[in-house]
Order: structure tokens, then C-alpha cells, then sequence
């Protein structure tokens, strides 16, 4: 007996201290806190057209933050993509991240990039309303994101609960966009209108609202066109909120990419890097999921209104990173769920 | 200096020195450095907690005290308790009628009382929201049954997160009251029926109290699930200690106040763990050797009929429902084309990773039970106690502190499986140790010593004595593990070498990004890779044939 389990120990050792994914030296590694399902697509044209090999180690955005840190110079990541500015930025102020050369950046507007350009933007999402269309006409009042706090509202309204990352970087650009104190008392307004139930989904939203049990809700514009996919006849539509001279326009949030300051493998991982602001892989990388491309060349998926025929806030992507303690604080304030 | 002084003054230091040297020899002894040896290394991720905690200073300290502790332990208290009560109701019940009334089926009820076990408590939390929802296939009944008078329930609140975590551990309950139930002696019941009790008055005096270690050693590891779940509370966004550790990680940044708060949670786990010893070593019961089979009070048709309608509840909710839904759901997905060759990746991934972790836990967790059981000391006591922090302390903090520490002491080892191995054989070493002691606690001393002084030495006793008798405890043992490992999240995410992906990261990744069909196939996996194990289980402490 005791020399089978001898034999057992040795193996179980030989197994454990196997590098399980013994990169090889010219194999990317991508810390992605994006879908897999959004980030494949383009990363499988990249491998067929260069022959690199690349490696997705998927997570939560924040938590790969935190494992880079603790990480430092023996990290593996050689890019990191993200799926929320605020996360890059935040990653940013922790040094983990290294200037992208000017002649991948030049391609991105200035807005939806990092001011020293350790991280770019790749693809853009807005913060929009979905609208039961039978109840379009009682809801003419809605103009702007802020009329969610609107009494007229109550147990109508339909918002994620308060540690989504959307939700969360929406309330970045409002706050920065209206200040603190109306911000606060909107929040408490959505407390309010939502009676304390809190969808855990995006798409659980959109349902609700198709199905008239709420009127109205906030979410993401690919949401709707995800819920129209699959019942093209649901009566449902988009609003675009805060128009007009005096709208603050419509919050936007971006997914990026950073280079890992201690990769090993810059080089290849600029080859990447120039293949995600290239067109092709710019449209690859957005129309997955029906975002703008953060290029204005590269024209977004069809369905979607397109990128310039709405206002958006002019709130840059920085402050999502920098405002999300200030944000976050705010949110606890007004005791939303 | 005369001679005979200093002579007398070595002498005197030499026979102290002797005396030190056997008192350190009798009480370092191999289990006991063994022991020592696990529980330090079981430390480290609480020595990290502490480290980071203390250097918050007393102002923060007074700030989490004013505004968010008090909800805090409102929140985990309250749920601790709603869940031990709803485990006790089901486990206990459950557990009483399959080893006491003969009734059909009654075999296939065992089963289907452990099953649940199978399912991880975020697969469990997103179910049911899916269900309960207007065209989930609870809502559906809800509305047909009360219309428009009753809204359909939620389950983000301290209810619905209770009632999916008793569903998924009240096993563990059953489970540890169905063996003892199996294996107490029968003479006392006998005795108690003859004076005249009633079968209530018999659970009641007599199964009740000799129930009590099972019973608080079951509640302890479902209450110890409770503070430690991380999956159903991030799923259904109930503030507890553990979800808001991690928010206060991932979402702030703040590792500062994480470990606080941390310190707070293990304090709070250590003395409910304090409590449960307590009120489990008022009483121990060495099972005499003679032990007689029960005999099975065959049940009525009537009787047959409610043990049924109450076991078929439980089943309904705590497995059919659910496994319904992961084959509807895998349906689709393979429909769909969307399980592919990284999916089988995912499954191979997902029971190695187990099947490791389970035996050297085991092996690893057998010195401290060993050594508790022999000693009772103080000092063993403390080290069991310690050996539990894996299982107080969330599993993202366990996990970041072994991470700083492999990467400060062992960096070579950093990115192999050997770094997520340690975390999670830290985390459910409690488990490990808790089954094995249990079953630790039936060896009478009697027959240990009798293989001493037959002639065998610690050794030979150890493999021919002491581990035959707890073989059953060492296979339960070894499969609450495998289990939990299967099922294990937030430790696995951060830890897992770079591109290993097993069942539950997947589950994760897909139900956080609103993509659910393969969410399905994962838990389904999940589940049918528990079943040979729990079949295993199960098979060695069936009932013996008359």
C-alpha cells in the first residue's frame, strides 16, 4: 500500500509542477477582462494571417488589474484588454502599463486614448435608454438621463444593480458632467423609482421592457439590438438621451488594449497591436458586438445609429479611471442597491 | 571556584537539560511537528491579512465600525442563521426517514439527497433567477396559480440568498446525521420505546442528543459555506462580508480595508468554530463494539405517501428543477454547435485540478486530526482551530495572499498548478480535517492501544489500526473535497496558470457576460463528473447486508 501511494505522491508532484502552458517565445499572452466570445474572432484572423500564436487568460478587468500588480515584473501578460476605460486607466496610474509608440496611436482620437497613451480605446459603447414603443407617448417627458429620477417614473423604471461596470462609469460622466450634488440626488431618485429591485442583467432589462412589465430602462445600445435579434417584432426602441444645446449627450464608455510594461515580448505584441487599430481589425473588433470602432473611418454595424449623429459627452475616458473611488463613494451615499 | 560546586552546578544544568530534552521529546512528537508544520503553512494567507489590516490605523477602523460593519454582520449573521435553520428542517428530516422507515425507494432517496451536493451555489443562484423570471418556468406557474394577486418572488434579498444556499448545502447536514444515525448504537432507542416513548419522544431525548455532534458538525460546514459563498451572493448582489471584500478588491482597489474586513469575518468564523467545539466536546460517545443493525419500521401506504410528498419537495427544488434546466439549456447549446474540443479542455482541466487537490489535502489534513484526536491538548485544539482559516478567510483573499507569497518566497513555482493546488488545499483543508476527526472520534482508544501493546509501532498501527477504522471517514472526506474543488471559483480565477480554464471559470465568464448557453454544458459537466465519485462515497457506507 504505501509504495502505491509513493508512487501516487511522485506523480501528482510531476503533474503539479509541469508548467501547464510553457509559453513558447514567440506565443502572445493576452490578459483579456473582455468576452472570449468578442475577443476570438479577431485574435483567431491575427494568428491565421502572422502565424503567432496567442494565449487569451480571461478574467474580470479589475481583478486582472490586481493580479498585474501583485504580478510586477514576473507577469506573463503581454497586452491586456479591457472592456472598461476605467480599469485601463486605473492600471495606468499603477505604472503597469508602457506608452504605445506614436505610430499605433496616431490612428485613434485623442479622446479615447490615454493622455500619455499607455492605453488606447478600441471600441466604443453608449449609455442609452430602451423605451417600450406603446408607452413612447406617456414618456415624452424623458429628455435626458437625469429625468430617470422623475417621480412619474416610479416602479417603471428598470436599472442594473450598482456594481455593474457600466452603471458604474455612466455615473463617472454624469457626476463630471452636472456635479456631485445633482448627481447625488438623482441616484437617490433611482433608488426611489426602482422600489429596491435591481436587475442583475443588461439583457434582463430589455426583457422587461419588451414585455411592458417597465417602461423604460438604462443600458448599453448593443443590448437592444442583441434583444432584436432574437424577437425582431418586440416593441421596443432606443432613446437617445441628453441632445439638444444644452444636453450634456450620451455617455460613452470604451474597451481597450494596453502594452504590459514587463512583457517580454514587445515586439510581437505591437504586431497585434497594429492589427487591432488597422481597419480591418478595427471592424472586426467592434462589430462582434455591434460597438462603434473607435476610428472614425471604420463605419460601425448598420443597425446601430451611426457614430456623429448624436451628441456625446465630452468627458474624457481618463476620468473613469480617476473618478471611480469619487463615483463609487457617491453610489454607497445614496444607498443604492 | 571549588570543584564540588561547579560539579554539583554542571550537574544540576545537565539534568535539566535532560529533563527539557525528554519534555521536548514527549510533546515533539511526529504528528504534533506534522501538524504544526500544515497549520503554519495553512497561516499564511491569514499572517497576510493581518500584516495588511493592522497598518489601517484605528481611524479607518473606527470608520468601517460606524458605517459599514454593523450591515454587514446584520447581513452574514442573518443569513448564517436562516441557512441553519433551513439545512437542520431538510438535513435532519431527510436523514431520520431514510435510516429509520423502510419505505419504497428509499435507496434511490438517499441519492437523491446528496445529488444537490453536485451543483456550485452560482449555478443554483442564476437558475432560479432565471426561473422565478415571468417566462421562466416558475414564473409561468406562479402567474397561473396567483394571477395577478401576488407578484412573482425575487431572490436579491437575505430569503432568496437563503433559501439557494440551503438547497445547495442541507447534503452535508443529511449526509453526516444519516452515518451517525446509521452507526449509533441501537440499545438506547430500544430501551427508551420499551419505557413507553413515542417515536417523537424517542428523536426528541434520545436521537437528539447523541445527534449533536453530527448535527453541529454538519451546521458548521454549511454555516462555514455560508460566510465564505462567494457565488451566490455575487450573483444575486447580497452584501455580505465575502462579497464586499471583493468589491472592495476588485472594485476599489482598496486591499487595506479588504484585509479589515477579512479580520473581522475570520474573527467572527473563529468563535462560531469556538462555540460549535465547545458544545461538541461536552459530550463524547465511543460506539461500543458490538454494534446490531437497525431494523427498518417498514412505513403504511399513508406514511409512504407523505415521506414522499415532503423527500419529493425537496428533491423537486434541491436537484430536479435545476438538472432539468442544465439539459434543456445543454440541448440548446449542442444544437447550437457550441461545444467543441476546448469544452472537453475545460472538463479534463477541471477534474485533474480535483483529484490532486482532494488526496493531498487528505493526506496533509490526516496529522492534525491524528494529533487532536490522540492529544486534546490546548495546543491541539488551537491547531485544528488554525487549520480551519481556509475556510473563514473568502476565497479571493486566500488567493492573493498565496499569490504574494509564491511569488515572494517561491518564484519558480509561480505559474505552474502548484501555486492554485496550495490555495485551494488551504482552503478546504477544514473540510478535510473536520471528516477525518469525526471519524477519528469513533476509535475507541481501547483499540489503539491494544495494537500497541500487541507489538506494532506508530506506524504499523497507523496503517494496520487506525487508518482501516477511519477509511470511511477518509473516503468522505476525500470526496468533499474533490467536491468543493470541482465547484470552486474565486481562488481558481485568479490563481490558475495562464489559459487553464476549468468548468466553473467558464460558468463565470459566460454568465457575467450575458452569454448563458454554455453556462448549461459547464454545470452539467459539473454534476456528472461529481457522480462516480459520490457513487463511491455513497457504495462504502451503504448499509452492510444482514
Amino acid at each position: 500500500m504505501s509504495k502505491n501511494l509513493w508512487l501516487m505522491l511522485g506523480m501528482l508532484a510531476s503533474i503539479m509542477f509541469m508548467p501547464f502552458a510553457a509559453q513558447a517565445a514567440d506565443e502572445l499572452v493576452i490578459y483579456s477582462g473582455r468576452s472570449d466570445k468578442f475577443v476570438r474572432p479577431v485574435i483567431k484572423v491575427f494568428e491565421d494571417k502572422t502565424g503567432i500564436k496567442v494565449t487569451i487568460h480571461n478574467a474580470k478587468a479589475a481583478e486582472l488589474v490586481n493580479k498585474m500588480r501583485v504580478e510586477g515584473d514576473r507577469t506573463k501578460a503581454d497586452l491586456f484588454i479591457s472592456n472598461d476605460a476605467g480599469s485601463l486607466q486605473i492600471g495606468s496610474t499603477y505604472g503597469l502599463f508602457e506608452p504605445l509608440p506614436q505610430e499605433v496611436v496616431a490612428a485613434i482620437p485623442s479622446n479615447y486614448r490615454a493622455k500619455d497613451n499607455t492605453w488606447i480605446g478600441l471600441s466604443a459603447r453608449a449609455r442609452v435608454l430602451v423605451v417600450n414603443s406603446n408607452k413612447a407617448k406617456k414618456l415624452g417627458f424623458v429628455k435626458s438621463v437625469l429625468d430617470l429620477a422623475d417621480p412619474r417614473l416610479k416602479g417603471r423604471l428598470a436599472i442594473t444593480h450598482s456594481a455593474n461596470g457600466s452603471f458604474i462609469a455612466g455615473v463617472t460622466v454624469y457626476q463630471k458632467a452636472v456635479g456631485d450634488d445633482r448627481t447625488l440626488a438623482w441616484l437617490r431618485g433611482l433608488a426611489k423609482n426602482s422600489e429596491g429591485k435591481v436587475f442583475n442583467k443588461h439583457s434582463k432589462i430589455v426583457n422587461a421592457v419588451a414585455e411592458g412589465k417597465k417602461d423604460i430602462g438604462l443600458v448599453n445600445h448593443y443590448y437592444i439590438y442583441r434583444h432584436l435579434d432574437k424577437e425582431p417584432q418586440a416593441p421596443i426602441q432606443i432613446l437617445i438621451p441628453d441632445q439638444g444645446d444644452n444636453g450634456m449627450g450620451v455617455a460613452w464608455n470604451v474597451a481597450g488594449v494596453a502594452l504590459v510594461k514587463h512583457s517580454s515580448k514587445k515586439d510581437l505584441a505591437k504586431k497585434l497591436l497594429d492589427f487591432l487599430v488597422s481597419k480591418e481589425g478595427q471592424k472586426i473588433f467592434a462589430e462582434v458586438n455591434r460597438e462603434y470602432p473607435v476610428r472614425a473611418d471604420v463605419a460601425a454595424a448598420s443597425q446601430i445609429p451611426p457614430n456623429g449623429s448624436y451628441k456625446v459627452a465630452d468627458v474624457p475616458m481618463e476620468a473613469l479611471g480617476e473618478e471611480r473611488e469619487a463615483t463609487l463613494n457617491l453610489i454607497d451615499k445614496a444607498g443604492l442597491h | 571556584m571549588n570543584e564540588a560546586v561547579f560539579n554539583s552546578r554542571t550537574g544540576t544544568v545537565v539534568r535539566i537539560i535532560n529533563i527539557a530534552r525528554s519534555l521536548i521529546r514527549r510533546s515533539i512528537t511526529l504528528p504534533s511537528s506534522l501538524a504544526t508544520l500544515v497549520v503554519l503553512i495553512a497561516a499564511i494567507p491569514l499572517l497576510s491579512v493581518i500584516y495588511d489590516s493592522v497598518n489601517i490605523g484605528q481611524q479607518r477602523w473606527q470608520g468601517l465600525w460606524s458605517t459599514r460593519l454593523p450591515e454587514l454582520l446584520f447581513n452574514t449573521l442573518s443569513l448564517a442563521v436562516l441557512v441553519a435553520v433551513g439545512c437542520f428542517v431538510m438535513g435532519v428530516s431527510a436523514a431520520w426517514l431514510v435510516t429509520r422507515r423502510e419505505f419504497r425507494g428509499r435507496k434511490l432517496a438517499t441519492w437523491l439527497m446528496v445529488l444537490p451536493l453536485t451543483i456550485p451555489t452560482y449555478v443554483f443562484a442564476h437558475i432560479y433567477t432565471t426561473l422565478l423570471e415571468s417566462d421562466g418556468w416558475l414564473g409561468q406557474a406562479w402567474l397561473f396559480i396567483f394571477a395577478d394577486t401576488l407578484p412573482i418572488p425575487d431572490l436579491y434579498n437575505v430569503m432568496g440568498v437563503a433559501l439557494v444556499l440551503s438547497l445547495a448545502g442541507f447534503s452535508y447536514v443529511f449526509l453526516l446525521v444519516r452515518t451517525a444515525l446509521m452507526y449509533s448504537s441501537r440499545s438506547l432507542e430500544e430501551a427508551a420505546r420499551m419505557q413507553g416513548a413515542t417515536p417523537a419522544q424517542v428523536f426528541r431525548k434520545v436521537n437528539l442528543p447523541l445527534l449533536r455532534p453530527a448535527i453541529a458538525a454538519g451546521l458548521a460546514v454549511v454555516v462555514l459555506h455560508v460566510l465564505s459563498d462567494f457565488g451566490a451572493v455575487s450573483m444575486l448582489n447580497f452584501q455580505t462580508f465575502t462579497l464586499s471584500i471583493y468589491l472592495q478588491m476588485s472594485g476599489r482597489f482598496d486591499y487595506q480595508t479588504a484585509a479589515a474586513l477579512s479580520l473581522v469575518l475570520v474573527l467572527l468564523s473563529l468563535t462560531f468554530l469556538m462555540i460549535e467545539r465547545i458544545f461538541r466536546s461536552r459530550q463524547r460517545y465511543y460506539s461500543g463494539s458490538q454494534q446490531r443493525r437497525y431494523e427498518l419500521k417498514p412505513a403504511t401506504r399513508a406514511q409512504q405517501l407523505l415521506i414522499w410528498s415532503w423527500l419529493g419537495l425537496i428533491v423537486l427544488f434541491s436537484f430536479a428543477l435545476p438538472l432539468a434546466w442544465m439539459l434543456v439549456w445543454t440541448g440548446k447549446a449542442i444544437q447550437a454547435d457550441l461545444i467543441d474540443a476546448r469544452f472537453w479542455e475545460y472538463v479534463s482541466n477541471s477534474m485533474t485540478v480535483s483529484a490532486i487537490v482532494a488526496t493531498l489535502a487528505l493526506l496533509v489534513a490526516l496529522p492534525v486530526a491524528l494529533f487532536h484526536a490522540r492529544k486534546h491538548s490546548r495546543y491541539s485544539m488551537a491547531c485544528i482551530q488554525l487549520s480551519s482559516v481556509g475556510f473563514v478567510l473568502p476565497g479571493p483573499v486566500i488567493a492573493l495572499g498565496i499569490l504574494s507569497f509564491v511569488l515572494a518566497w517561491m518564484a519558480p513555482l509561480y505559474g505552474t498548478l502548484a501555486a492554485l493546488v496550495l490555495a485551494l488545499i488551504i482552503r478546504f483543508l477544514p473540510l478535510a480535517v473536520q471528516s477525518q476527526e469525526a471519524s477519528l472520534q469513533q476509535l475507541t482508544p481501547s483499540i489503539e492501544q491494544a495494537g500497541r501493546v500487541l507489538g506494532a509501532s506508530p506506524l504499523e498501527n497507523l496503517f494496520r489500526v487506525v487508518l482501516p477504522v477511519i477509511r470511511r471517514g477518509m473516503l468522505s472526506a476525500w470526496v468533499l473535497v474533490f467536491i468543493d474543488t470541482l465547484k470552486e471559483l474565486p481562488a481558481t480565477l485568479l490563481l490558475r496558470p495562464i489559459g487553464f480554464d476549468t468548468l466553473p471559470v467558464r460558468i463565470w465568464i459566460e454568465a457575467s457576460e450575458e452569454m448563458l448557453e454554455l453556462a448549461a454544458p459547464a454545470a452539467l459537466m459539473i454534476v456528472v463528473g461529481t457522480l462516480p465519485v459520490l457513487w463511491f462515497m455513497m457504495k462504502a457506507t451503504a448499509e452492510r447486508k444482514k
